[in-house]
């Protein structure tokens, strides 16, 4: 497990970053405020099965983020819900009291539970549990940054460990906007102070994307770039999470 | 609305694919776009925008509040929205709860920038009273009156027209107060500052039909989709906000190209939505 980081200042200026020059890409002294390059995501780390009455579940970390999900279903939808040819996917994202800096600050995130939704149903085939309804329950243990995207990979991670039916899976990564650099993977200082945000989720082995979410203003020629950043990181988050799937199958074998 | 038939989809679909909509429509053509400003005097600002049949109504009240601890030096701007299930029965009760709050999501991510306040659509930095202390609290909410798909765009539209028409009141600070103290101030009731609203930005909704994507879509085009994207575009033509929509995933070179049309069409919809918002303001004067 990664060591609890320093605590995050109240108030946080963006200048100190915007003011240095990119630096060479192994020249990390210079860099953010955890001492990556601009380009350079941060440790991931992926375990399927943390939840034992679930019939899915994902634990993950993303530098100090920590995200627990599970899968509930394919189960019988409420009897309010009209007949449906295909099945329903319910997500609910929620914040621990002690995730964030100050306490019980994540409630503003109400948003979360649709962009999740939105970036899950282009992967799963919901053909294949036609009336029923899949349940995807996600919790915010520590919020440091990049919350969303590590939500979102977690969540395909606990619904591959489920069993659903997925296309691909999901992996997704955000980049934050400061004058004119592009930093990856922000953590929540960098989050606060900055001018603009892209975030997009794919399916990497089908080079498409499902969510793409754009803050702040930006030029062509700077999505261009933050779209090709992303889905590089994507491509690469993803051999990781391959990696735990096929853990977690040869460790139930032995 | 109650689901279309089979026959209804073809003829949808492959009047799309022709480039012939159903009410005559090109591909890239929107509907009349009426405006009209000042229609709730109450507010400090107000608009409604007519779409077609779509019907949509912002306001913009200004309150005296305290800034923010990240931002001291900006004030703050949040964003309603009320899906009146007088537009679609469908939204009674909390039914449009979770329409509403995905618009007032996806506005926010288009007109309000950055967690920096960078490439906000008005500056501000202009809200702000007492540095740290008051500023303006600029409340802007949108009511749906009536609604045949394309909602986002013309609530864009209606919030840009609402920010063009509204008139903040003259705060003057009173003298001599110590730096400790909660400082004195003074609204005037006569004189009004107005913002510049050159760079808020209008949202253009591309909407995926089979292997084309169209404009401004309506209620039964929209249910035709496999995907959209909302690109917001300012007349600078940067690109202030992007969300997509709809389940199905995108070929990242489809988004490229859907960005570049939406910067096309923008600058037409700029232009449209400008004079109709410069004589609408004509109009209320006279």
């Amino acid at each position: 497990m990664a060591g609890k980081g320093g605590s995050t200042p109240a108030t946080y200026s963006p200048s100190p970053t915007t003011d240095k020059k990119k630096p060479s890409l192994f020249n990390e002294d210079l860099a953010r405020p955890d001492g990556r390059s601009f380009h350079q995501c941060r440790p991931a780390f992926f375990r399927t099965g943390a939840v034992n009455a679930a019939s899915g579940s994902a634990y993950a970390e993303v530098g100090n983020t920590k995200v627990i999900v599970s899968v509930f279903g394919p189960r019988e939808s409420k009897k309010a819900m009209m007949y449906s040819d295909i099945g329903r996917l319910n997500c609910n994202v929620s914040f621990t009291t002690f995730a964030t800096p100050i306490r019980g600050q994540g409630s503003d995130h109400k948003e979360y539970s649709s962009m999740l939704h939105k970036a899950l149903e282009g992967a799963i085939i919901l053909e294949t549990f036609p009336k029923t309804t899949v349940d995807v329950f996600a919790l915010v243990l520590e919020s440091s940054g990049s919350d969303l995207p590590v939500v979102i990979s977690c969540a395909s991670l606990a619904l591959a460990d489920a069993g659903i039916m997925m296309y691909d899976l999901v992996a997704s990564v955000s980049v934050s906007c400061f004058n004119k650099n592009l930093v990856i993977d922000p953590v929540l200082e960098e989050e606060n102070g900055q001018d603009g945000s892209l975030m997009i989720t794919c399916m990497p082995s089908r080079y498409e994307i499902t969510q793409l979410t754009v803050t702040g203003e930006w030029s062509t020629p700077k999505i261009n770039e933050g779209m090709q950043l992303c889905l590089d990181a994507c491509a690469k988050l993803a051999k990781i999470m391959r990696s735990c799937l096929k853990e977690a199958v040869s460790d139930s074998q032995e | 609305m109650v689901g279309l038939s089979l026959g209804e989809t073809h003829f949808i679909q492959g009047g799309i694919a022709q480039d012939l909509r159903c009410d005559g429509r090109k591909r890239l053509t929107y509907r009349p776009i009426s405006v009209e400003t000042g229609v709730i005097p109450q507010t400090n600002g107000s608009a409604r925008v007519r779409m077609g049949a779509t019907d949509v109504i912002a306001s913009v009240k200004a309150e005296l509040g305290k800034p923010s601890l990240l931002q001291p030096d900006k004030g703050k701007v949040s964003i309603y929205i009320d899906c009146s299930s007088t537009a679609e029965p469908a939204f009674e009760g909390r039914g449009g709860d979770e329409l509403a709050a995905e618009l007032s999501n996806a506005l926010q991510h288009c007109l309000l920038g950055g967690k920096s306040g960078e490439g906000a659509g008005i500056d501000l930095s202009s809200l702000i009273v007492v540095e740290g202390k008051i500023c303006w609290d600029l409340y802007i909410d949108g009511l749906v009156v009536s609604s045949d798909g394309n909602l986002l765009d013309a609530l864009g539209a209606a919030i840009k027209a609402a920010l063009s028409n509204t008139g903040i009141p003259r705060v003057e600070v009173a003298a001599g107060t110590s730096n400790d103290e909660h400082p004195e101030v003074d609204v005037s009731d006569e004189e009004f500052l107005q913002f510049d609203t050159s760079r808020v930005p209008v949202i253009v909704t591309l909407t995926k039909v089979g292997r084309h994507y169209i404009v401004d879509a309506t209620s039964e085009e929209e249910s035709q989709m496999s995907s959209g994207v909302s690109i917001s575009v300012n007349r600078q033509g940067h690109i202030c906000g992007i969300t997509k929509r709809g389940g199905v995933g995108l070929d990242p070179s489809i988004i490229l190209d859907m960005i570049s049309v939406a910067k096309h069409v923008s600058e037409q919809l700029i232009n449209k939505l400008d004079s109709e918002i410069a004589s609408a303001e004509a109009d209320e004067e006279s």
